[in-house]
């Protein structure tokens, strides 16, 4: 059974596609990560670098979740599934934070 | 190919030649007796020792319980000592809900998911087992705790030093069952040791590590079912043809994944403030105690819908079946249980109302407390639109289950006034929030489960409990518990705090905390004669017809007890509640060509599992020792560690393994005989 | 049907289509991922109330900015990246049955994640030199449980590597199913990346902005 699917035609094909799929991505990966570090240190108002930082750091989360990770590949319902999980993670601990202020209490007698 | 086992068929597991795994070591498949139990993967056999264990420690919390309102039946009582009260309303409440309500509920979903979906097992056998027996391990380890303090309050442990070095010395966890920080972390600087000074004494760190276990073994559980029913249906059986049962336990099964990670972290956090002297919840160095609480209740509210949601799926079971109807707006009971856990991350912090959130904060959360009432109250309506107009059986479980539906609205109508932010300023902390929770919990899922137990015990195990004893012991359960916990709206009102062991005369609580304690023991004793019914019936009830409700899901078209194989032949699904139109209806329950003489195909056995298990209960005990200051401690710990590890390796390289069984040649036979042997009703 | 009798528990069709093994993976990372959206926020939480970072055993206040050390932690987000793009090269070699491709891209993930650990270890003993610990302030506590829980599933994942890695020469990783167990190991592996992808940007890289840092006070840095 393996070995008919290894040596299948259009299954290798797709592997070596998908080969080079991954050295592009990993290229980009490498670029963008190089390219929030230098942009940390630019002179640029403080919501420009926010968006652009979330921006480049969701363009990688996403790039490696679907193709290192298979999932534009694969059955919706495992995108979807992670979706559910990043989602409600993300939605529960914005209002955690939101529900966190500071105080003059906590600032003068802790740092 | 090593992972398949090409063995001829055979009509008995002990009929298998010896074969070993790739391990080398023989595999367990043709075990009997205690042996069998320990390395079983079958759910069925897994359900029933889930519930074995369940209602044994429903027993455990329930003496806990009549300890409490023993303590409290009278003004100034010494019944017990405050720290020992402490200990038991803690011990009560985690017990109960994590050793008594979730546990019966996997009982419920190892035993019949695969059985409703038309699967032979789960889509993990061994994870199973693992589940299993890591919840025997944190039971364990949770109720290991009372054993070290009853030896200690019998002065065993007055000789040695580093008992004389513990804080307070308490050995049972005494914080209530969410524990709170500050009370349970740490203050002030640690010392070169890395310990700061804590509150309390070693009971934290039991509680701690007991329920990081059972998060492990509830977490394993949960995803090996949502694997099971998103991918092991028989053919036919779409989502919107699930009994409603399985969508609960896939619901539950979801609040349990994402919801348990909060507690993990927070317990993770707590310990290593305790052990290692970090500053997550230590005031002393600016941590926030109140993270504490959201930690908690974000996993905490989802907690309590993973507790109802089973039993309301057990309810929508027995309804129809007792009506003779289909349930009203299947798709809309679905949906709103699917709409509850949803919402029920949205509203931890009504938990936290008087903590000084800010009125936008708590204007949202108590506008979305009361957003799921409306789910809730439709899938009432729901229940209530399967009975009108079908002809009511009150048998049993019909019975525990129109119980369930008025005494879950009662508390229902108590947690929505809690829901209104001002009104929760006065009940918070007060006997009218036990009140309210045991009308949902045991008005409301206890009920549920009871039912559930007399509903599917003669499928279980093919004999029917007694119907007197059953009515006689629901009555006492429904007037001890109302009589208990009905007067608490009252008391709450009327100002009595929680948690707190006594109180004195001259408030006007006296008279309704004395008829509490009688409901109580009623209660209990109504409980206790239930369990030891349905025990006695499991190996001497009179036997009973694998159909005796002319109930309407697949688990009925199989003989009782069932046969370890499931179905004989897969069935193929045409409608929703096939089996029942199969019998009185146009569909008919097919087969697919699978099975008889080619057989099919059947897990290995493990030891596996259980030793992984085992692994857990040496962590267990070791944290603890090591808070205890006991030498060497942490090696035990790193001992456990590898023993789990060992478990889980060995699982790994032994190979799924398997073995063919060959089932019945008789295609229909199994419905056939069902239909004719169907009772009178 | 041969076929039906020759079906392994976990060979058998799914209702789905999606093998049993991938979908309690990709169920167990939606799971991690609150697991981590909770270490995460605890951390972020105390930066928006503590702005300042820490006190050190002299009792001097301590920006966290000057105790990071950008080009190192950078380095070590490179390694990692470059070792999940490795690690789809293996699972690409194991589901084209090529198992020398397969050991070595695996040797090279374990490789990377031990260079990406001991990138961790040096960071953290130098953070401790620098007065930052566990016990003496809040972003001690939660600096060194977020980066170390991440670190024990980075070590986790690379002890799950050995372990394919020296099982791949018992000559019993073969066919679909020795694809699938090694395409599950590197969703792992590839999860752990995309958590530090967070962790970097929101822990490492937004103390940067500004001159006293995302959370700082605005004013510049005191020598």
């Amino acid at each position: 059974m393996s070995e008919a699917v290894a040596h299948d035609p259009d299954f290798l094909a797709e592997e070596v596609r998908r080969y080079h799929h991954f050295i592009t991505l990993a290229l980009w990966l490498a670029a963008i990560t190089g390219a929030e570090i230098v942009l940390i240190f630019l002179p640029v108002p403080m919501p420009v670098i926010l968006t652009a930082l979330s921006l480049m750091s969701a363009i990688k989360f996403f790039a490696v979740i679907l193709w290192f990770m298979h999932l534009i590949y694969d059955h919706k319902l495992l995108f979807w599934i992670f979706m559910c999980g990043m989602v409600l993670a993300f939605a529960t601990y914005a209002a955690v934070l939101a529900l966190f202020s500071v105080d003059r209490i906590d600032t003068k007698w802790f740092s | 190919m090593s992972h398949d086992s090409h063995h001829a068929p055979v009509a008995d597991k002990m009929e298998l030649a010896p074969e070993r795994s790739d391990l080398g070591l023989f595999r367990p498949d043709r075990t009997r007796g205690l042996f069998d139990w320990l390395t079983t993967v079958d759910h069925k056999k897994l359900g029933i020792m889930y519930g074995a264990f369940a209602m044994l420690f429903f027993l455990v919390g329930g003496v806990e319980a009549l300890a409490i309102r023993t303590q409290l039946a009278r003004p100034d009582n010494d019944f017990v000592t405050a720290r020992m009260y402490n200990q038991l309303f803690t011990m009560h409440g985690t017990t109960m809900i994590f050793l008594g309500v979730m546990p019966l509920s996997a009982a419920f979903f190892n035993f019949l998911v695969p059985l409703q979906i038309g699967a032979r097992d789960v889509a993990f056998p061994r994870l199973n087992a693992f589940s299993l027996w890591t919840f025997v391990a944190g039971a364990m380890v949770l109720n290991g705790s009372w054993l070290f303090e009853f030896a200690h309050l019998a002065g065993w442990f007055d000789n040695f030093a580093w008992h004389k070095a513990l804080v307070y010395t308490d050995f049972a966890p005494a914080n209530g069952w969410f524990s709170y920080a500050p009370l349970s972390g740490t203050f002030g600087q640690a010392n070169a040791a890395l310990q700061a000074p804590r509150f309390t004494g070693v009971g934290t760190d039991f509680w701690i590590i007991g329920i990081q276990i059972l998060g492990i073994a509830s977490l394993a559980a949960s995803f090996n079912f949502i694997c099971t029913i998103v991918n092991m249906r028989a053919k036919g059986m779409t989502m919107m043809r699930l009994p409603v049962f399985t969508w609960m336990t896939l619901v539950t099964s979801i609040l349990i994944i994402l919801a348990f990670p909060a507690i993990t972290v927070a317990l993770i956090e707590l310990m290593f403030d305790r052990q290692f002297g970090a500053n997550f919840f230590n005031p002393s160095a600016g941590g926030q105690p109140v993270l504490w609480q959201h930690l908690f209740w974000i996993f905490g509210h989802p907690e309590v819908y993973i507790l109802v949601l089973p039993a309301m799926g057990i309810v929508s079971e027995i309804l129809p079946t007792f009506t003779g109807k289909a349930l009203f707006g299947y798709p809309i009971i679905v949906f709103s249980g699917a709409v509850i856990g949803f919402l029920g991350f949205a509203v931890w912090s009504h938990h936290m109302f008087t903590t000084g959130l800010g009125p936008i904060p708590t204007a949202a959360f108590s506008l979305l407390t009361m957003a799921i009432a409306v789910p809730t109250g439709v899938k009432i309506f729901n229940w209530l639109g399967t009975i009108w107009g079908g002809r009511i059986r009150f048998t049993p479980p019909m019975v525990l289950a129109l119980g369930f539906i008025w005494m879950f609205m009662c508390g229902g109508f108590s947690g929505v006034m809690h829901s209104a932010a001002p009104a929760d300023a006065q009940q918070q902390d007060s006997y009218f929030v036990i009140a309210h929770f045991h009308y949902v919990l045991l008005g409301g899922v206890l009920l549920g489960l009871m039912a559930g137990l007399y509903f599917w015990f003669p499928k279980i195990f093919g004999r029917m409990p007694n119907a007197g004893i059953a009515y006689l012991a629901t009555g006492m359960v429904i007037l001890g518990f109302n009589l208990a916990f009905g007067p608490m709206h009252y008391l709450g009102l009327a100002g009595q705090p929680r948690r707190t062991h006594t109180y004195h005369a001259g408030n006007g609580w006296e008279t309704w905390n004395y008829v509490a304690t009688i409901g109580a023991f009623i209660l209990g004793l109504g409980v206790f004669l239930a369990f030891v019914n349905l025990v006695y019936t499991a190996f001497k009830g009179v036997k009973c017809a694998s159909d005796p409700w002319n109930g309407r899901t697949l688990e009925w078209s199989l003989p009782s007890p069932v046969p370890e194989y499931n179905f004989a032949r897969s069935p193929i699904i045409a409608t929703r509640d096939v089996f029942f139109e199969h019998k009185h209806g146009v569909h008919r329950l097919a087969y697919e060509n699978d099975g008889g003489e080619a057989g099919v195909h059947m897990p290995s056995q493990s030891w596996f599992p259980l030793l992984a298990g085992f692994g857990f209960l040496i962590i267990g005990f070791g944290m603890p020792m090591m808070a205890m200051g006991v030498p060497h401690a942490g090696w035990v710990v790193i001992a456990g560690l590898g023993v789990m590890f060992m478990g889980i390796w060995l699982w790994a390289l032994e190979g799924p393994g398997g073995y063919m069984l060959k089932t019945p040649s008789d295609p229909h036979g199994a419905a056939a005989q069902a239909k004719a042997e169907s009772s009178a009703y | 049907m041969s076929q039906a009798a020759d079906a392994t528990h976990a060979h058998a069709p799914t209702s789905t289509g999606i093998d049993h093994k991938k979908l309690i993976m990709w169920l167990f990372l939606a799971s991690d991922c609150m697991f981590f959206g909770t270490l995460i926020s605890t951390h972020l939480l105390y930066r928006k109330l503590y702005p300042t970072g820490f006190t050190d055993a002299e009792g001097h206040q301590q920006f966290i900015q000057k105790l990071f050390n950008i080009e190192l932690t950078s380095f070590s987000t490179f390694i990692l990246l470059m070792s999940s793009f490795l690690m789809a090269l293996a699972v690409s070699a194991m589901h084209k049955g090529q198992l020398k491709s397969f050991r070595r891209n695996v040797l090279g993930v374990i490789f990377f994640g031990l260079i990406f650990l001991g990138c961790q270890v040096y960071e953290f003993t130098h953070f401790y030199h620098q007065g930052l610990t566990i016990q003496n302030s809040v972003l001690g506590s939660t600096f060194y449980v977020l980066t170390g829980t991440h670190g024990t599933h980075v070590a986790i994942g690379i002890l799950w590597l050995v372990l394919l890695y020296f099982y791949s020469f018992t000559g019993k990783l073969t066919g679909h199913m020795a694809g699938l167990d090694v395409e599950i190991a590197g969703l792992y592996w590839h999860f752990v990346d995309i958590v530090w992808i967070v962790i970097f940007t929101v822990v490492y890289l937004v103390e940067y902005l500004g001159p006293s840092g995302f959370w700082g006070t605005g004013l510049p840095l005191a020598k």
